[in-house]
């Protein structure tokens, strides 16, 4: 009778240690298959120019699904430096970690908005340019850009928009601009980041309003909009949102780049439509935070992940616009499928009038909260 | 000196709770005094805090805004608490017949049924919550079999709508709290006397009348005790929400997360998770005092 009781009890608390694992969420991450590693060795490119490297480890705070396995294994091999990666989902999340005082990560991804920010609070540290010959290998389009006018403190990793994505087989007339989602035909079929700025910015425009406007009464006007069309948003999905699209739950929205490119690998009747009020452009970035432990590491990181022998993978994995001159020409005379895949999509080879047209989201200080209230106030319904 | 400290028990009892001691107040009384404390300050323009002493931030929650009086938050509460409730309802309902019937079952068989309750938990929560998708989305599992069963029919089919609504909200709330509900009411019916069966088959009691004369006021130990356990919890839980609701509104554990990251606005946060605090023990402390704190939490 006791022993039955102390099982429960003993159970019950088993339970509870399990369920608060879970909502404390990720924290580490798998291991790498060590055969997968032995397997792509000898296919490793050698690093150019090889670094002076002391550190044993490195630390990667980066994007979910972001970096390829064959890189970090490649790296591993190369240097025989062990990698850590830790990983998030939005740049809130980086942020809020690294401002808290999280103080062992070598290398973040920022997206330029937090860039900015991120460089006001003395998060990151100024690169040594020095050390980074594989700038030569980028795309001056997207260096010097405004959240960062020297690259002092960055080097772009990929880019991409927010654009309307739309399932043409399943959508008779197929939006040709942000105002047309609000067409009743599409009402319950909507599926939309789950970003405040993202999709407030997208509403400001069909208003006519600057994305990054910090007028009480432009965001009230934005907010009356959006909350009508909130009604008719089947899913709000940051995580990936191309899921939903793939799997017929939805028929179009609002997504990112790589999402469309993925989605439309499945399902081929999907389309990018860059809409006419202009997309959203963004670019994520590589940055050392002030104080990385094994900044020599993230050099050497940064020189060889992205050389053009191994960033052209990204090409194939995790399709977004590349910034990388060397990697597209490796992949055009190596890969020429994938060259030509890229080059040929209008959603990963951005046409020049839709970045001539679109428009970047930048911190908006002060008015962070107005745009959470706005948020809080359409969901909160 | 060893030999006073094998004397000294109160010493003795000290050091037994110390580690729990150094974990409670490292982990839960300093970081609520930062809090309360942050709950008072202000947001500075890039999303750092100002430690004033304001109340500004409360009376936000409270509604008031320089265009009048908005009951925005309040809603959202009041939304968690619903949900909350029809949770916790439902869980009962449910958790009642199953743990009567492990109860009653022979004894060698109870552990096993036991473990078949506990064996869920074993998988992350957020990965079976994401297997409900699977279930209830469009082209899901539950869709295709009705699909199924209507085309040998001969019947017209529309897939059913199941997800991502609040409807979906609520299995997945169900689902995961469930086991929390089975295992207290199991322990305080399994403690009835089975001679007090007797005595009511004696006193010429049917069976129905037993069951609500005997079972039920003596299992209601079980039942505060895993209402606490589920109600409480459910509350702030958004996870659920988030992945069966398609984030299409926002629960109180939303509030306080955006606050944290995309509002960058730590105080307000902090006042709206102190409320919720405050909001909880209230509710606790008035439903012990009316019910009990139920001895299965007392015991274990």
């Amino acid at each position: 009778m006791i022993s039955r009781r102390l099982w429960v009890i003993v159970s019950s608390l088993l339970i509870a240690a399990l369920v608060l694992a879970a909502c404390g969420g990720g924290g580490g991450d798998a291991a790498q298959p060590a055969e997968q590693a032995a397997d792509s060795a000898s296919a490793c490119p050698e690093p150019n120019p090889r670094m002076e490297v002391t550190s044993t480890e490195l630390n990667l705070f980066v994007w979910t699904e972001y970096i390829p396995q064959d890189t970090i294994d490649c790296f591993e091999e190369v240097y025989g430096i062990r990698v850590n990666k830790d990983e998030y989902s939005s740049n809130e999340e980086m942020y809020a970690k690294l401002s808290a005082g999280a103080a062992n990560y070598d290398l973040v991804q920022p997206t330029d908005y937090i860039v900015d920010l991120m460089i006001r609070q003395g998060l990151l540290q100024e690169l040594d340019k020095g050390k980074l010959p594989i700038l030569d290998s980028l795309d001056p389009n997207y260096l010097n850009l405004p959240f960062d006018p020297e690259n002092k403190y960055t080097l772009p990793y990929q880019a991409g928009t927010d654009s309307i994505v739309v399932n043409t087989a399943a959508v008779e007339t197929a939006p040709q601009s942000f105002a047309d989602l609000w067409n009743p035909e599409y009402a319950g079929r909507l599926v939309m980041l789950d970003d405040s700025r993202a999709i407030i910015g997208m509403t400001l425009l069909t208003l006519g309003y600057d994305v990054n406007t910090t007028d009480p009464a432009q965001l009230e006007e934005a907010k009356v909009k959006l909350a009508e069309l909130a009604k008719g948003v089947k899913l709000f999905d940051s995580d990936s949102p191309k899921t939903a699209l793939i799997a017929g739950d939805v028929d179009l929205g609002v997504v990112w780049t790589g999402e469309a490119v993925v989605a439309q690998r499945q399902v081929p009747t999907v389309d990018f439509v860059y809409p006419t009020e202009g997309s959203i452009l963004w670019q994520d970035n590589y940055a050392i935070p002030t104080g990385a432990p094994h900044a020599d590491a993230a050099y050497a990181w940064l020189n060889y992940s992205l050389q053009g022998d191994l960033f052209w993978q990204m090409l194939e994995e995790f399709p977004y616009t590349n910034p990388n001159t060397a990697a597209l020409e490796f992949a055009k005379t190596n890969h020429p499928e994938l060259y030509d895949a890229y080059m040929n999509s209008t959603i990963t080879n951005t046409p020049a009038d839709a970045l001539q047209a679109g428009h970047r989201i930048e911190d908006v200080g002060e008015a962070t909260p107005l745009y959470d209230q706005v948020w809080t106030e359409i969901k909160g319904g | 000196m060893f030999q006073r400290f094998r004397e000294n028990r109160g010493l003795q009892g000290f050091l037994l709770i110390l580690p729990t001691l150094i974990v409670m107040i490292a982990l839960l009384v300093i970081p609520l005094i930062m809090t309360v404390i942050t709950s008072f300050g202000q947001r500075n323009a890039d999303g750092g805090v100002i430690y004033t002493f304001t109340l500004e931030n409360y009376w936000r929650l409270a509604g008031f805004t320089p265009e009048g009086w908005d009951d925005l938050y309040l809603r959202i509460l009041l939304r968690s608490l619903w949900l909350a409730l029809q949770t916790t309802i439902i869980v009962i309902l449910m958790a009642f017949p199953l743990a009567y019937f492990i109860a009653r079952a022979p004894e060698r068989r109870r552990n096993f049924y036991l473990f078949l309750v506990l064996i869920p938990l074993w998988t992350n929560f957020v990965i079976r919550i994401y297997a409900w998708v699977m279930i209830l989305r469009g082209q899901g599992v539950l869709n295709s079999t009705l699909g199924m069963f209507a085309g040998m029919l001969n019947l017209p089919f529309q897939p059913f709508d199941f997800y991502p609504s609040q409807g979906a909200v609520l299995i997945g709330m169900v689902y995961e709290f469930l086991p929390f509900m089975i295992l207290p009411i199991y322990t305080s019916l399994e403690k009835i006397e089975p001679n007090l069966y007797e005595a009511a088959a004696d006193l010429y009691a049917n069976p129905v009348r037993t069951f609500f004369r005997v079972t039920v006021p003596l299992s209601m130990p079980g039942v505060v005790a895993g209402t606490i356990l589920t109600f409480v919890p459910v509350i702030g839980t958004f996870v659920v929400s988030d992945i069966l609701g398609g984030r299409q509104v926002i629960l109180v554990g939303n509030l306080v997360q955006n606050q944290f990251l995309s509002a960058r606005n730590p105080p307000f946060g902090s006042a709206a998770s102190i409320i919720l605090l405050l909001f909880t023990l209230a509710l606790t402390l008035y439903y012990t005092r009316r019910f009990g704190l139920g001895e299965e939490i007392a015991a274990g």
